[in-house]
């Protein structure tokens, strides 16, 4: 009886394994197509004769390399100070004595769930005019020998997504950590301030090294919603040399013609890196999940 | 429990960065849609002030909104009720399998493929037969041809079709955070628990249920999220079409405020999802406190 | 405290770093802006003054003709003037239409830009984004290479906005291999006709009209031809916004009638509305649909296709005996238009001069020039132009007039309203009063 049961939940998981995983056989199948298998072909059809070609297409026209940078370069930077600026946030809020603790956390939690679109005019308006409100936009400033000039602008410059991106991860983050936090006991911290440390030595030595699970679900959580965004990269950036690597999949999707089979090569090239990425971390962040993400 | 007493600068350090950002980026575009709805505004040139009408033509006249309100709370009660079934799936895993952290990270895979991708797979599985869609395939190969439908462009199932893919896809992301929910718990307490008589799905009911309360609450919000912002998916594959028969409040959002150039009306679906999400705020929380009181 | 300060300050250079590294990776646009406002100071000739253009365009795939076109033409501008360097933006056609609206709220326009024609490009001037551009269209005679009566589809108040890429007209496309293996032997001369093909070659297995109706626009735009039949000519859009006429007009009910008859009769691909545009045009493209309605841009396309070679086009067929089957569904094209705030708005405009001089010849070698919006010196047949686009060409020189899609002629609301009916009709029967009963409301409820 207990056999049988076990086999059943294996076989279950057997299923969900073939489920799961078969995107990423598919994609592989497909951007070794032509068109005309991808169009017409059946399901579960092979390539007649692997079009190599449409990865090196893929790689030549879709600014490979350039945009995995700035993907990489936009992601870290955003992953950075959202974990630094959230976990901040998230525990003067669990642990500080202050009347607008709640008040704050209620701010945060209300823009937990606004679309990216709903705010693209504003925001535009807003980097607009960010730089000439603080005088920076034509910046002019002459003493004797010394003669500095520039011009500021955000609007094209991977600030004007990163900041939108760290603005956009932190509500969600913030409750997470905060969950957390609350949840360790304050003992720890009361005899460590009792014998003199500051809050912010607290903050470094105590609180952020146990609560490396939570940041770990942060992480994912930040990476996954901006590896993959489009719109507000699409809508601030217009230089070739800035843009991300999302852009590539829809610079092949032009007005009058498609590629398959060299968009299913980007696809896999831009997938390749996180899967690589998360198959080597995998085994940290489950464990480092592990550590103390529930009430302990 | 707040026991910190800090002075103001100390809080100041720790909060204002983040809530600067939030606020500039987040909280005041919030405001200046809110604002937006009043307004008969094409996006572009003379806005007229017109006070609640756009309210009123949306709550009344608009034979689309209630639809897409219906089908965006339907989405985030298929999304949530997939959580339970992975909370079980996490028990399972971490009682039959030893190395269950792989199988978890296989799982996660859809979750971490672009959209663009996930569209593209799955239309290819919902396709009419003549097109070498799978299930149609299968179907027809099966002589059930009576079964087989035009999946996505049938209005009266295409929006379920939709759901699917959601589950499907967010399946890993649920069941990695419940399992390491569910690894968290010390072994010593089932071993404890057994010692007592519970064993198997009562140690379930009376341990594992009561400890992963907290985790169960942030995939309950992420999901939630996921659900209200849900957009990229339904772009790739229908458009919200046929005939606005997928359309969601976000999806709805863009079409009104891009497409048919009226970003006031556009606006007022924003203010509405701000609405929502304060009401499911407050429910949740509300909810969450009764059960953590009950079980702890 | 001390240790508060040390916080602070790797907070701060963090920070710091991180907005270098932000300079770091775009210093050459920043430095590019300030160079040029730093010589508008000084008094120096503008010739050498180093100008950065924003272009903003349609043509982001390396494989077709435009893009090549544009590259081509860009290349040789910069090589020409060392000064100038043009910034290309290549998007797709609709997250461009997003990104210019984005922009446009707060006057951001680059420098230039796609505008559409007609309906589509009046906000913009409305909001006076675009700047005039008759001082260049009269350098050279550029405004005579233009063919005649183009550019008012671009022109507000006596001055032209926008510079178009093409002017085309709706065809039927047709495969001859499928409709000789149908044994059909001679193209439909009317709807009925049209119906009886279609319904031999749905009988034989074979798709009769391929559409990528996800694009609700698509579906319109054949819809359209049906319209300027029933209605015994062009000018029904237009007689509804001078309220001569309403959508309750036994015109468009027959329109929608005649339609639906071709619904029914399972004229287009199964799952038609999840189909893309592009996806569409493929199923034409690689035989596997007997006919393709759609503008005379998708020839080069459709040249380079599998099934070049094997296509032939004929003019939309006569409704109930009505209509001239010489009167088409034109399209002018999507336009290039100048931002009026540009930094460097003559740098731009002397760029677009050269570029709209320029483009007919490179359009023409580039055997892309079927439908392009200006007058081509060259022999078709003599540079090698495939029997395809000269029976198009044919057709061209007996075109008597027609109409605009609609949402070139109704405003974005009204449009949206109309698309989505239309697409309805491919998934569900409805009363053609009501579709017209429907378009009706939403006109009224939008032209307030």
């Amino acid at each position: 009886m207990k056999k049988i049961k076990k086999g059943i939940v294996f076989l279950l998981f057997a299923i969900l394994i073939v489920t799961q995983i078969y995107p990423l056989f598919w994609l592989l199948l497909y951007s070794l197509k032509t068109n005309e298998e991808i169009l017409g072909g059946s399901f579960f059809s092979f390539p007649a004769a692997p079009k190599w070609t449409n990865y090196k297409e893929a790689y030549e026209a879709g600014h490979y390399l350039q945009y995995l940078f700035n993907s990489v370069f936009v992601t870290g930077v955003t992953m950075l100070f959202v974990i630094l600026l959230s976990s901040m946030t998230a525990y003067a809020i669990a642990r500080f004595k202050w009347k607008y603790g709640q008040v704050v956390m209620t701010v945060f939690l209300l823009g937990m769930m606004i679309p990216l679109q709903a705010t693209l005019l504003p925001l535009m308006f807003i980097f607009k005019n960010i730089p000439s409100v603080l005088g920076l936009d034509n910046f002019h400033f002459h003493f004797y020998f010394i003669n500095i000039h520039f011009a500021w602008k955000i609007i094209n410059t991977h600030l004007s997504l990163i900041l939108p991106y760290i603005a956009f991860q932190t509500p969600i983050a913030v409750f997470i950590l905060n969950g957390f936090m609350r949840s360790i006991p304050h003992e720890i911290e009361e005899s460590a301030y009792m014998d003199g440390a500051s809050v912010y030595r607290i903050f470094r030595s105590i609180i952020i090294p146990i609560s490396v699970p939570p940041v770990m679900t942060v992480c994912i959580l930040t990476f996954i919603n901006i590896w993959n965004e489009y719109i507000l990269a699409a809508t601030f950036i217009s230089s070739e040399k800035l843009k991300t690597l999302p852009f590539g999949v829809y610079s092949f999707v032009s007005q009058y013609s498609v590629n398959y089979g060299d968009i299913g090569a980007f696809l896999v090239l831009g997938a390749l890196p996180v899967i690589v990425i998360y198959f080597l971390l995998s085994e940290k962040i489950t464990k480092g999940m592990v550590a103390g993400a529930v009430k302990g | 429990m707040n026991v910190l007493k800090v002075p103001a600068r100390t809080i100041a350090v720790f909060v204002l960065p983040c809530l600067l950002l939030y606020v500039c980026l987040v909280f005041i575009p919030i405001l200046v849609s809110l604002y937006s709805a009043l307004l008969d505004w094409n996006g572009i040139s003379g806005a007229n002030f017109i006070g609640l009408a756009n309210f009123k033509t949306m709550l009344f006249d608009d034979p689309v909104f209630w639809p897409s309100v219906r089908r965006t709370l339907l989405y985030a009660v298929f999304s949530m009720a997939e959580i339970p079934i992975c909370l079980m799936m996490a028990i399972l895993l971490n009682r039959y399998v030893k190395r269950a952290n792989t199988l978890v990270s296989i799982y996660f895979i859809p979750v971490i493929l672009s959209v663009v991708i996930i569209g593209q797979l799955w239309k290819t599985i919902y396709n009419p037969a003549s097109m070498g869609g799978m299930i149609n395939g299968i179907l027809n190969s099966l002589h059930l041809t009576s079964w087989t439908h035009s999946w996505i462009t049938e209005p009266k199932i295409a929006m379920f079709c939709l759901y699917f893919v959601s589950l499907w896809q967010y399946f890993g992301y649920h069941l990695l955070i419940q399992f390491t929910g569910v690894q968290n718990i010390p072994s010593e307490i089932y071993e404890a628990a057994k010692i007592d008589g519970a064993d198997g799905f009562k140690a379930d009911r009376y341990i594992t249920f009561p400890m992963v309360v907290p985790i169960f609450k942030i995939s309950i919000v992420l999901a939630f999220i996921g659900s209200l912002q849900a957009f990229d998916l339904i772009m790739v594959m229908t458009g919200g079409g046929p005939a606005n028969a997928t359309e969601t409040i976000s999806t709805y959002m863009y079409n009104m405020s891009f497409l048919s150039m009226k970003y006031g009306y556009g606006s007022a679906l924003a203010t509405f999802l701000v609405v929502i999400c304060l009401v499911f705020t407050v429910m949740i929380n509300f909810v969450f406190k009764r059960i953590e009181n009950k079980v702890s | 405290m001390a240790k508060g300060k040390v916080l602070a300050v790797i907070l701060a250079s963090a920070l710091a770093l991180s907005l270098a590294a932000c300079g770091s990776s775009n210093n050459s646009s920043t430095s590019n802006t300030s160079s040029t406002s730093s010589t508008e100071s000084t008094p120096t000739s503008s010739s050498d003054k180093k100008v950065t253009i924003t272009f903003q365009n349609i043509y982001p795939d390396s494989t077709t003709p435009s893009y090549k076109m544009l590259h081509q033409l860009v290349d040789q501008y910069e090589k020409e003037h060392p000064n100038i360097t043009i910034d290309l933006d290549s998007l797709n056609t609709d997250q461009q239409k997003m990104k210019l609206k984005t922009q446009a709220a707060s006057k951001e326009v680059p420098d230039i830009t796609i505008v559409n024609p007609a309906a589509q490009m009046k906000p913009f001037v409305d909001a006076g984004l675009l700047a005039p551009l008759n001082d260049i269209l009269d350098k050279d005679g550029l405004r005579d290479t233009y063919q005649k009566g183009l550019l008012d589809y671009y022109s507000f108040d006596n001055n032209v906005y926008a510079l178009p890429d093409g002017n085309n007209i709706e065809v039927v496309y047709y495969n001859k291999e499928l409709f000789q293996q149908a044994g059909i032997t001679d193209t439909p001369k009317t709807f009925d006709e049209l119906l009886q093909d279609v319904k031999t070659l749905k009988a034989k297995g074979i798709t009769p009209i391929a559409i990528g109706e996800k694009d609700s626009w698509t579906g319109s735009f054949l819809f359209m031809n049906i319209l300027l039949r029933t209605n015994n000519g062009p000018g029904f859009l237009q007689d509804v916004l001078d309220k001569k006429k309403t959508f309750n007009d036994p015109a468009f009910t027959e329109a929608v009638a005649k339609f639906q008859e071709l619904v029914d009769a399972g004229a287009f691909e199964e799952g038609a509305t999840s189909i893309d545009y592009n996806a569409g045009g493929n199923i034409f493209k690689t035989g596997k649909a007997a006919m393709y309605i759609m503008g005379t841009w998708e020839i080069g396309a459709i040249d380079s296709s599998p099934v070049a070679g094997k296509v032939g086009v004929f003019q939309f067929p006569t409704v109930n005996g009505k209509g001239d089957v010489n009167e088409y569904m034109l399209a002018p094209g999507s336009a290039f238009a100048v931002s009026a705030n540009s930094d460097h708005l003559q740098e731009t405009k002397d760029f677009l001069h050269f570029f709209a001089s320029n483009l007919p010849k490179a359009e023409f070698d580039l055997k892309n020039a079927v439908g392009i919006g200006q007058k081509v010196d060259g022999d078709f047949k003599a540079a090698g132009y495939s029997d395809l686009a000269i029976s198009a060409l044919d057709l061209f020189k007996n075109v008597k007039g027609g109409d605009l899609a609609f949402d070139n002629t109704m405003n974005p609301a009204t449009a949206q309203i109309h698309l989505s009916s239309i697409q309805n009709l491919f998934v569900q029967k409805v009363d053609p009063s009501q579709v017209a009963q429907e378009h009706q409301s939403a006109f009224e409820a939008n032209n307030k």
